[in-house]
């Protein structure tokens, strides 16, 4: 009985008619795939020569690598630089350790930038170069742990596994430096988390979400209405959109953002929180992000942070 | 230029498994347009994430694993249609004259149908089939055996007769 019905079966399924078209669609996307590895191969190209000059923080980190170089080059000319003024603090990304590991078809592949904060005297600043580095390896390290339990576990079995951590620069504007992690994690199914370590251009500091807002004031509840408001609309919208809000399971439900909640400033200075799979949407979802109205925290944001 | 040659390699391998791809994702989905789709996102996947296979010989498995992973995505993005449709189908009480064959697969979870297709029509071992899933050998012969069960007791011409 087993084998006629696996024989039908197979039968039936082999008789699954291709559409004409199926060749074209696999063309279109494997078009497209190359489209863009080229693209990004090529910004690849050009972030690494800047890694190598240096310059990453932009024409700040331009600025004081000619007065560098022209320094070097003469006493005159090093005079006339030192006019160019440095705004705030300088922090950009010196140097990168690369972790990569392929066994039992298991790997990883983390990238561990390290960070140099700079004075506006063109000083290290000790301080919070530490602080951020050192963070960031507390960070790629629990990563790499993992990792390395997870192949040990594995023993000789082949294990399925791959964890990739990419960072890049997010903003890097007169007050703020925002460097972000993307942790991709592929077991049977994927997991998407992000990780964004920010730094306060104007006092050179390491800071978290209430490190844009003046002292003392409640941004939390403000910041977690708008975002419900925006979940309700977007559920109401698209049926194919949800959120833990109003669920079966109250106390899965989003009650509101905290002070560790990650966030960026994108491009338009809007602030902009993000959160992990899982973490207030079914898994589907993958990471979210809303972007918060500027109006919803006018009053309470410190000047320069957002527009 | 090592990533080049597996680039060259998953191309390869795509242009040569795009039909037995597009069987599979219609296993699941059912219906041309959406089966169209998911080959068309999982050719993209394989060309872009190309570097991330580290040998030659995993580009087959890999390939599968992400054709299954592409189609478990849409079916979760577009659940409430096909979910309600499918509570139903798991009556038992019925016996099918003229069943539509493929149709009896609908009686299985989406692993169960990874796993039968991958097993008897495109003739993985179970060891590769395993490696597809993310499991090990032993799970996948019991999902086997489970999924045979279920299939004989919906196909059984004397079921409930």
């Amino acid at each position: 009985m087993n084998e006629e019905i696996i024989t039908k079966l197979k039968e039936e399924y082999e008789n699954i008619k291709t559409p004409a078209n199926l060749r074209q669609k696999v063309e279109a996307g494997i078009q497209q795939a190359k489209k863009e590895r080229s693209d990004s191969m090529n910004e690849k190209r050009k972030s690494n020569v800047m890694v190598y000059l240096g310059r990453t923080a932009g024409i700040a980190a331009a600025a004081l690598l000619l007065i560098t170089v022209m320094a070097n080059s003469g006493a005159g000319i090093a005079h006339a630089m030192s006019k160019i003024p440095v705004i705030g603090t300088i922090a950009e990304i010196v140097t990168f350790r690369h972790y990569e590991n392929s066994e039992n078809n298991m790997d990883a592949d983390i990238k561990i930038p390290e960070v140099s904060v700079k004075n506006e005297d063109g000083t290290v600043n000790e301080e919070t170069t530490h602080k951020i580095n050192k963070s960031i390896q507390e960070y790629t390290d629990a990563i790499i742990a993992q990792y390395e339990a997870d192949v040990a576990a594995a023993g000789d079995s082949e294990g399925h596994m791959n964890v990739s951590l990419d960072y890049s620069v997010i903003t890097d504007s007169e007050h703020l430096f925002s460097i972000r992690f993307d942790e991709l994690l592929i077991m049977a199914s994927g997991t998407q988390m992000v990780k964004i370590y920010h730094i306060d251009k104007q006092t050179g500091e390491l800071i978290g979400l209430s490190g844009l807002f003046k002292d003392g004031v409640d941004y939390i509840t403000p910041i977690s209405e708008n975002i419900k408001q925006q979940m309700k609309t977007q559920m109401a919208a698209d049926e194919s959109v949800s959120y833990f809000l109003d669920s079966d399971v109250p106390e899965w439900d989003f009650q509101g953002i905290t002070a560790d909640t990650t966030f960026y400033v994108n491009e338009n200075g809007k602030l902009v929180i993000v959160f992990n799979e899982y973490e207030v949407a079914p898994g589907y979802m993958g990471s979210v992000e809303f972007e918060i109205p500027t109006e919803v925290v006018q009053d309470l944001v410190q000047e320069g942070f957002l527009q | 230029m090592r990533t080049d040659i597996i680039q060259k390699k998953v191309e390869e391998t795509v242009l040569s498994s795009y039909e037995a791809m597009y069987r599979l994702a219609y296993a699941y989905v059912r219906n041309e347009a959406d089966a169209l789709d998911i080959v068309q996102e999982s050719s993209y996947k394989a060309i872009k994430n190309a570097s991330s296979v580290k040998r030659e010989a995993h580009i087959k498995t890999w390939l599968w694993r992400i054709v299954m992973n592409t189609a478990l995505d849409f079916i979760r993005k577009n659940q409430r249609e096909i979910a309600v449709e499918s509570f139903y189908e798991n009556g038992k009480e019925d016996c099918y004259p003229d069943f539509d064959m493929l149709q009896a697969l609908q009686i299985l979870t989406q692993q169960e149908k990874t796993v039968v297709a991958l097993r008897f029509f495109e003739d993985l071992k179970l060891k590769e089939i395993a490696a597809v899933l993310g499991e090990n050998t032993n799970t996948v012969k019991t999902i086997l055996y489970r999924s045979l069960r279920k299939l004989k007791a919906a196909l059984e011409p004397t079921e409930g007769a």
